[in-house]
């Protein structure tokens, strides 16, 4: 009798979950050998010799592995400097995007001025006009301030704030009760206060992916850098990627070792800050329920 | 209260580096040397591992000559190079020598982007490089720009694949009927798959722009300012070429382009293409990466018997930017880039066509072997190149006839209807 | 209380008294304006100091036959007229644009919510899956575009090979222009992972305590999905809209880099409206007319960006409070 009452074990709330565990595990292995393709044939190139790179059909494996590759690569140019330079300008726009974009998201988000509606329909307006037609003249204008061939033009934006990122963290902070603020402001804190002690705590996931996005962006970034920097030594190791090009032939087990090597810190840097995705490490949470 | 203020502490330690950082780099760039040498600021994009050493080189020996300016070499990067240029001339801040498009300095004279090199040189300085080249330069009948290197397309053939046909490897297809049916032969075919291809048209260096020139004489889509761009030759060789398209089936054509598409391996090495037009310097991967191939070069084949073996050709030059602070300095380092012994070095060290004569001629004599034979076929098919400057009038007629030719090829229009149309869209976009 | 919890606690306590007193000076209205301004202080003079200027100076630029070396003489609305009357390549452009953005954006959305809803699952080495679906997003430049030739090639290339599987014969991708902007859309939804990360942040503030809630009173997963992630995400799902939509109409670098020289693909199947601009700035230094271009696209885009703004009042929710 008892055993036609309890639930049969694949009616149970711990198998439903194993068989879900199960499933998700398969569903995201079966996307990672799709999204890790590319990655693969990077690095089996980068460990080719020229030679095999030109044989056809390609091998998906290398015959013999040159380790070697990324030695020699990294030998053929000021490689250390650049990556010390990248690191120095991705590092200071990441600091400074973080700061300035919460601070100024956080007075659009919560601090209720004049003018506040017509001025955030002005930042988006920023992101909505193609770069590449205000370039001249903003390299004009960087010219003008004396900022040529130094990392200023690079570094300096990041400090006052870009469109995407104010209203991303907009976006989060809206979603942070108001009665959290009123309450805080009661007891007498300021908005500086409130920003630094309540909002910056709060949207922490949101500020790693600001940060992740930043160095990201900057790591990466090509144009900016080749255009205001004129010295070889100020140079980044997007523009270091460049020498492997050719015009007649491309370096190819060059070019991938370095850009496996350049890839290598932004991936380590999300591997490690992606621990701050923890379910319900958000404020609303913390309220509701 | 006193919080709030350490708030602010890491915007001023940050403002703080920013300032440190920055005031510590110069600003702008040095006039002078410390030995007070003229700094003449050069880019290039020769920036791999094989041409760097070699321009470095030609710079050096310069700078060693010189008791009055130093070069500076700088890399920039392929195609963003002239983006930088245009923002420097913009800002009135530009390089004083750079490296350029050959096709395209007749544009940047009229738009004002290039120094006039005619007070800088007298009438016999022409005469050490090649006349199509030296034509290239002009704008209004004044030098713009000075050659320095070019390129020629050849016929490459492979000798092992013709004895297997049956055909004589040293009798290359002289005209576009012997190209067709030597093709033939050399096509292998297992099912409906081909193992290996004879020819086809539009792969390798060439497209078919320069097929229908070669069927017309030469002539290009604007000659002299007037539109040749539906003529029944250029008709001619778009039904042929979409004749090869038709034969070798659409799905081939397609599988075959897109799988050496990543540019890693080449179907003429790979041995999948038994003939295949390219630049001089393909000579060097053949030599690198294709041991085993025996392989022969011939001028591109001619429309008939009577017309001549016409191949395209493109090419760099040496030019100074608008508003470069020292143009004459700037100037005598164009000489010694363009002149005898630094073309010489260029030419022998990257196996590329140079702009100087005697350099080229030189050149030939040094080499040996498969090496010296290239070499000489491309500088022989010099007399036959055509260079197409994009005339100031029409400044983007490619990407008007481009995509028409495409539709062509892909049966979406008759090569009648569709010249036609393309010469309507290209008058349409005339400049005064 | 868990307010209290999340407050740290010795920060305000003594506050009050010298609050109160500050208070008389200013009315609190007063103050959120002068700290709201102070606050967007730094954007508003990034604004004013780098962006300004070069924004009207483009504006101008397209009135006239701007070349950027030496010509600026006004023309009036020639550029605009030339657009719709003489350039055949701008509609193209144009409508190039609009079928790659009315695709990639639903496609691409719901992709990266469907991705970061797996990645929030609790699962043995998720540290390590959220890394790798992230990776496409970090990888860029030429090397990803020619790694896209080898997978989508018509007959060898992985794609149509898990294809052939299914029973279906592929197309040739980006050889045929009727399949060039798929595989584009393609190539977008492999590097999805930005958008998740975006979502992925946002799940963090969807408590389990609603979920159990719900689930205890019987939902469905659909019904929790719709009633408590969809609404809690709302805000970013709004914001991935907004910005995906700009981000679209702007699409570049994979087609410059895709076609020979940023020639347009085959057929111009892939001239998209920043390519085309792109052209004529840079390539025959009709910066002036570009800049007409960019102007025109400001307000296309500035049209459905007020629109989203002013739908997304009715579906967007904000925990805050706020609309």
């Amino acid at each position: 009798m008892k055993t036609a009452l309890a639930p049969r074990f694949y009616e149970t709330k711990r198998f439903k979950e194993k068989a879900k565990g199960t499933a998700v595990t398969f569903l995201l292995l079966l996307g990672s050998i799709v999204v890790l393709a590319p990655l693969w044939w990077m690095i089996s190139t980068s460990l080719k010799s020229p030679e095999e790179i030109a044989q056809y059909p390609p091998t998906l494996i290398p015959n013999d592995f040159h380790f070697s590759n990324y030695m020699e690569a990294w030998r053929t140019a000021p490689f250390t400097r650049w990556a010390f330079n990248t690191f120095f300008i991705a590092a200071c726009g990441t600091l400074g995007s973080v700061l300035v974009n919460s601070l100024v998201a956080y007075s659009f988000a919560k601090i209720r001025f004049k003018g506040r509606n017509a001025l955030f329909v002005l930042v988006l307006s920023t992101m909505l006009i193609p770069g590449f037609v205000t370039m001249v003249p903003q390299y004009i204008l960087f010219s003008k301030l004396g900022w040529l061939n130094t990392y200023l033009p690079l570094i300096v934006p990041a400090f006052l704030g870009s469109a995407f990122f104010i209203f991303l963290l907009r976006q989060f902070m809206m979603t942070i009760p108001n009665e959290l603020i009123e309450a805080a402001y009661l007891d007498g804190a300021n908005h500086l206060q409130i920003w630094w002690h309540i909002m910056i705590p709060l949207t922490k996931p949101a500020l790693i992916t600001v940060a992740i996005f930043s160095f990201n962006g900057a790591w990466n970034d090509l144009l900016g850098p080749l255009l205001y920097i004129n010295d070889e030594n100020l140079y980044t190791l997007q523009i270091g990627l460049q020498t492997f090009k050719g015009t007649v032939q491309t370096q190819w087990h060059y070019l991938m070792a370095m850009s496996v090597t350049v890839l290598l810190p932004v991936v380590l840097l999300f591997f490690f800050f992606q621990r701050y995705f923890i379910e319900g490490s958000n404020i609303s949470s913390g309220t509701k329920g | 209260m006193r919080r709030s203020l350490s708030i602010f502490i890491p915007f001023v330690l940050m403002f703080a580096v920013l300032t440190g950082c920055s005031s510590g780099e110069q600003n702008v760039q040095a006039e002078k040397t410390q030995d007070g040498k003229t700094v003449v600021d050069f880019w290039s994009f020769w920036g791999s591992e094989t041409r760097r050493p070699v321009i470095e080189k030609i710079i050096d020996d310069f700078n060693q000559s010189q008791d009055r300016i130093f070069v500076k070499h700088t890399f920039l990067p392929w195609g963003d190079i002239w983006t930088k240029n245009l923002a420097s001339v913009a800002a009135g801040n530009p390089a004083d020598v750079i490296i350029n498009d050959i096709n395209t300095v007749a544009q940047r004279a009229e738009n004002k982007q290039v120094e006039d090199l005619s007070k800088y040189i007298d009438d016999s300085f022409k005469d050490q490089f090649y006349p199509h080249l030296w034509e290239s330069v002009q704008y209004q009948n004044k030098p713009f720009a000075v050659p320095f290197n070019t390129d020629t397309r050849l016929l490459y053939y492979n000798k092992k694949a013709f004895k297997e046909a049956g055909l004589d490897p040293n009798k290359p297809p002289q005209t576009w009927e012997e190209l067709e049916e030597y093709a033939k032969k050399l096509d292998i075919k297992n099912g409906s798959r081909y193992e290996r291809i004879g020819f086809y048209p539009l792969w390798g260096s060439i497209g078919a722009s320069s097929w229908m020139t070669n069927a017309d004489n030469g002539a290009g889509f604007i000659e002299d300012g007037e539109l040749k761009i539906n003529t029944p030759n250029k008709v001619k060789a778009l039904e042929w070429i979409a004749g090869w398209k038709e034969r070798l089936g659409e799905n081939t054509v397609q599988a075959f382009q897109a799988e050496f598409g990543s540019e890693q391996a080449n179907p003429f090495i790979a041995e999948k293409v038994a003939m295949w037009v390219d630049i001089g310097t393909f000579y060097t991967q053949l030599r690198d990466y294709g041991k085993d191939i025996e392989f022969g070069v011939a001028p591109i084949p001619s429309y008939s018997k009577d017309s001549e073996h016409w191949a395209e050709g493109g090419g760099f030059v040496a030019e100074i930017p608008k508003g470069s602070d020292h143009p004459e300095e700037a100037m005598e380092f164009i000489d010694y880039l363009t002149g005898p012994e630094a073309q010489k070095y260029w030419a022998q060290k990257n196996f590329d066509n140079v702009a100087n004569i005697k350099a080229a001629e030189s050149v030939i004599d040094e080499l040996t072997g498969d090496g010296q034979t290239v070499y000489q076929a491309t500088v022989d098919n010099l007399k036959v190149t055509k260079m197409f400057p994009v005339p100031v009038e029409y400044p983007d007629y490619h990407n008007r006839i481009n995509p028409i030719i495409d539709n062509i090829l892909l049966g979406k229009y008759s090569p009648a209807d569709g010249l036609r149309q393309a010469e309507k869209d290209v008058s349409k976009i005339k400049r005064e | 209380m868990k307010q209290t919890e999340i407050l740290p606690s010795e920060t305000y306590i003594h506050e009050p008294e010298a609050a109160s007193k500050k208070k008389k000076r200013l009315s609190r209205t007063a103050r959120e304006n002068i700290i709201g301004y102070l606050f967007v202080s730094p954007w508003l003079i990034g604004f004013a100091g780098l962006t300004l200027g070069p924004l009207i100076f483009s504006l101008y630029a397209s009135f006239t036959d701007y070349n950027i070396t030496s010509k600026m003489n006004f023309i009036g609305l020639d550029n605009f007229k030339r657009m719709f009357t003489l350039d055949d390549l701008f509609w193209t452009s144009l409508l190039n644009t609009l079928y790659y953005v009315v695709f990639s954006v639903p496609l691409t959305t719901a992709g990266a919510i469907l991705l970061a809803l797996l990645l929030n699952q609790k699962v043995k080495g998720m540290k390590f899956f959220r890394t790798i679906y992230y990776l496409p997003a970090v990888l860029s430049g030429v090397a990803v575009y020619f790694l896209w030739m080898q997978l989508l090639s018509p007959s060898t290339g992985l794609v149509n090979t898990v294809l052939g599987w299914a029973g279906i014969e592929g197309p040739a991708w980006l050889f045929d222009p009727e399949w060039t902007k798929p595989a584009l859309l393609v190539m977008k939804m492999w590097s999805v992972g930005g958008g998740m990360l975006l979502y992925l942040a946002s799940l963090q503030g969807v408590s389990n305590e609603m979920y159990e809630a719900a689930e205890l009173d019987g939902a469905s997963s659909m019904q929790r999905f719709f009633y408590i992630t969809a609404p809690m995400i709302s805000p970013i799902i709004f914001f991935d809209v907004i910005t995906s939509t700009i981000g679209s109409f702007q699409i570049f670098q994979e087609a410059y880099v895709m076609t020979e020289s940023g020639n347009g693909g085959p057929a111009n199947s892939l001239l998209f409206y920043n390519l085309h601009m792109w052209n004529n700035a840079f390539e025959i230094f009709d910066m002036g007319y570009a800049s007409a271009m960019a102007w025109l696209l400001f307000i296309i885009v500035m049209v459905l960006t007020v629109l989203n703004l002013k739908l997304g009042k009715r579906w967007v929710h904000y925990e805050g409070g706020d609309k």
